[in-house]
């Protein structure tokens, strides 16, 4: 019982030293956010709601955060429909071509962001697709950077509902495949999808380099929003870093109760 | 009632250059419950699947009724299967489970639920109706899915090792009931497993399966007491496997032409000391050096040297056996009517 408690201890302390290593960070840029006065001080001398309020008046903040928020919206829910049942027929009918799947999702890791921003600005600034600049190079790049969750997550929750079984086991009771795939697969697999969506929504909201070098100039996410404004107002962009971080968490949220919800009526 | 009901003629199948099944030849009575019995690798699922129509067969034909199988999807070929891994539906009820067969084939909903009722009966689950199968045990999760593939009323059941995943206790308990189910319904029934034992106890029929084929069928008790060759001789029970020249020195000339013969290690006596040679007539006397004992609960298995050769030898543990040792010596009593001639492995 003594070590049970004591191991629980040390476990707290250390937990409560990384969350303060992270944490920190996200403080110190909350205080800046409504600091009026911070020079030779610990904490500021004055506070000041100013810089949320220029942030919120100026409308290329939320106009950037719409289009940030659509942009990933279309990414992910074309992934979404791209891969579960891209990935759905390669696990259960075409195992063998997994192998190749497997190398081809971890690519996105492979090459650099910025390597890749060069060559795809370069592929398609001319030639047949000229769509260099444009929303939809940015959404084709999205679509590649999420491939690895979205990939990982659909084939993990199809092997952990041995899906191959369940869809062998309904056709034996008289269901075609459509029927199988909507009545047992897709209810089964349902949660585990939710949370590569969602965490592939995270990735693409918080996703700089590509999204700067491939749009920076012509279209105006929240992430290049960001990054232009650091230079002008410490505390502004640090008001715009926070506001940022709370509709992330926000998102986050809804989308894990929906995910827990969605996860309670299966069981 | 003589007549084949299932027909397997011919059946091919290729994992690559790998041959499963090598020209496999069944055929099943209406009612019968047959075993298709041996060690993992042997093609006997594979077979299954490929009754079912979840593996592709590459050559031969599947006969059910009047009606040829090869080319029908799983689901027009009115085949139900049990799986080792129970595969029940966990969004599913256990009713909805059930109806789930009925309902893909438009049965209307009164109807199902009184056919539901009926299955929930049969396996004795009327109290877990709206239960999810995760909140089943593996023993009850196995008879929910029986149900449901008994549910739609198939021609051929097929049960794919279903017990194998299950504990002893449960396993030897669900064997009975899918025999008396089995038996009460007349569900001309495949069942796949690797034990000896649960073949023996619920099948008409054993077909001990190697290496993609069939080399033994027969009743339970013809295959215990007549194996063919030395693979089921080994695989049937813990018979002693012994080549000619072993036979030779413990039973003398005159053993048949045989190159491996087997005899039941229950068939071998150990005499005491009391007894003469001259009270057990026509019986072959050695000599031999007790190995090791093993008590097996009911039996005393001796593991005993006779005359160079390691012989396994099963005594009732009834109270009245005699006492021995380790490494002590003994005489048996060999019956030459008890040795068995092998044919040789393909043959």
């Amino acid at each position: 019982m003594m070590t049970r408690l004591k191991a629980s201890w040390t476990h707290r302390s250390l937990m409560f030293l990384l969350m303060i290593y992270l944490l920190i960070p996200l403080l110190a840029t909350g205080l800046y956010a409504f600091a009026k006065d911070w020079q030779t001080t610990v904490l500021p001398e004055s506070w000041t709601l100013e810089w949320v309020g220029e942030m919120f008046q100026d409308l290329r903040f939320l106009d950037a955060l719409w289009t940030s928020l659509y942009l990933c919206l279309i990414s992910v829910a074309l992934s979404l429909v791209v891969m579960l049942p891209a990935v759905f027929v390669i696990t259960v009918y075409l195992p063998r071509w997994e192998t190749f799947m497997k190398g081809l999702v971890v690519l996105p890791y492979a090459v650099p962001g910025v390597v890749a921003a060069v060559g795809l600005i370069r592929t398609y600034s001319s030639g047949p697709i000229d769509i260099a600049g444009t929303a939809y190079i940015l959404i084709g790049a999205y679509f590649v950077v999420i491939l690895p969750y979205m990939y990982q997550g659909i084939r993990n929750s199809l092997l952990t509902v041995s899906a191959v079984e369940l869809l062998n086991a309904a056709e034996l009771l008289g269901a075609r495949r459509m029927r199988a795939f909507v009545t047992v697969i897709l209810p089964n697999i349902w949660p585990g999808v939710i949370i590569s969506t969602l965490l592939s929504f995270s990735v693409l909201f918080g996703e700089f380099v590509l999204t700067n070098m491939l749009v920076g100039g012509h279209i105006q996410t929240i992430q290049v929003y960001l990054y232009q404004r650091v230079g002008e107002s410490g505390h502004l962009a640090s008001a715009i870093a926070i506001s940022y971080f709370v509709f992330i968490l926000a998102m986050s949220t809804i989308l894990m109760k929906l995910g827990r919800k969605i996860n309670g009526e299966v069981r | 009632m003589n007549a084949s009901y299932l027909e397997l003629k011919g059946i091919r199948k290729m994992f690559g250059d790998t041959p499963v099944l090598n020209n496999v030849d069944l055929s099943i009575r209406e009612g019968e419950l047959v075993t298709l019995l041996g060690p993992s690798g042997c093609g006997k699922s594979t077979l299954l699947r490929c009754i079912a129509g979840l593996t592709e067969l590459d050559g031969g034909r599947i006969m059910l009724g009047k009606q040829d199988l090869a080319n029908l999807p799983p689901r027009s070929r009115e085949v139900g299967m049990v799986f080792q891994s129970y595969a029940l539906f966990p969004n599913l009820t256990v009713t909805e489970n059930i109806e789930y067969g009925l309902k893909m084939r438009g049965v209307p909903k009164k109807e199902r639920l009184r056919r539901c009722e009926e299955l929930l009966a049969l396996v004795d689950l009327e109290d877990k109706r709206g239960t999810y199968p995760q909140h089943l045990s593996g023993g009850q999760q196995q008879r929910v899915a029986l149900a449901r593939s008994l549910a739609v009323q198939p021609k051929v059941l097929l049960l794919d090792e279903p017990l194998s995943a299950l504990d002893a206790k449960i396993r030897k308990n669900l064997r009975t009931e899918i025999r008396e189910i089995q038996k009460r319904l007349m569900m001309t029934t495949i069942f796949v497993t690797h034990d000896q034992e649960e073949a023996l106890t619920l099948s008409d029929r054993i077909c001990i399966m190697n290496k993609g084929h069939i080399v033994q069928d027969g009743t339970p008790e013809a295959l215990y007491s007549t194996p063919r060759t030395e693979f089921v001789a080994r695989f049937m029970g813990s018979y002693n496997v012994l080549t000619r020249t072993d036979a030779i020195r413990l039973f003398g000339d005159g053993i048949g032409m045989a190159e491996s013969f087997a005899i039941r290690p229950e068939s071998v006596r150990l005499l005491s000391e009391m007894e003469s040679a001259s009270s057990i007539g026509g019986k072959r006397i050695v000599e031999g050096k007790i190995d090791s004992i093993t008590i097996l609960g009911n039996v005393i298995r001796y593991s005993v040297d006779a005359a160079g050769v390691l012989l396994t030898i099963d005594i009732l543990n009834d109270g009245r056996s005699l006492r021995m040792e380790e490494s002590g010596t003994i005489r048996l009593a060999l019956d030459p009517s008890q040795l068995l001639q092998l044919e040789k492995e393909g043959a």
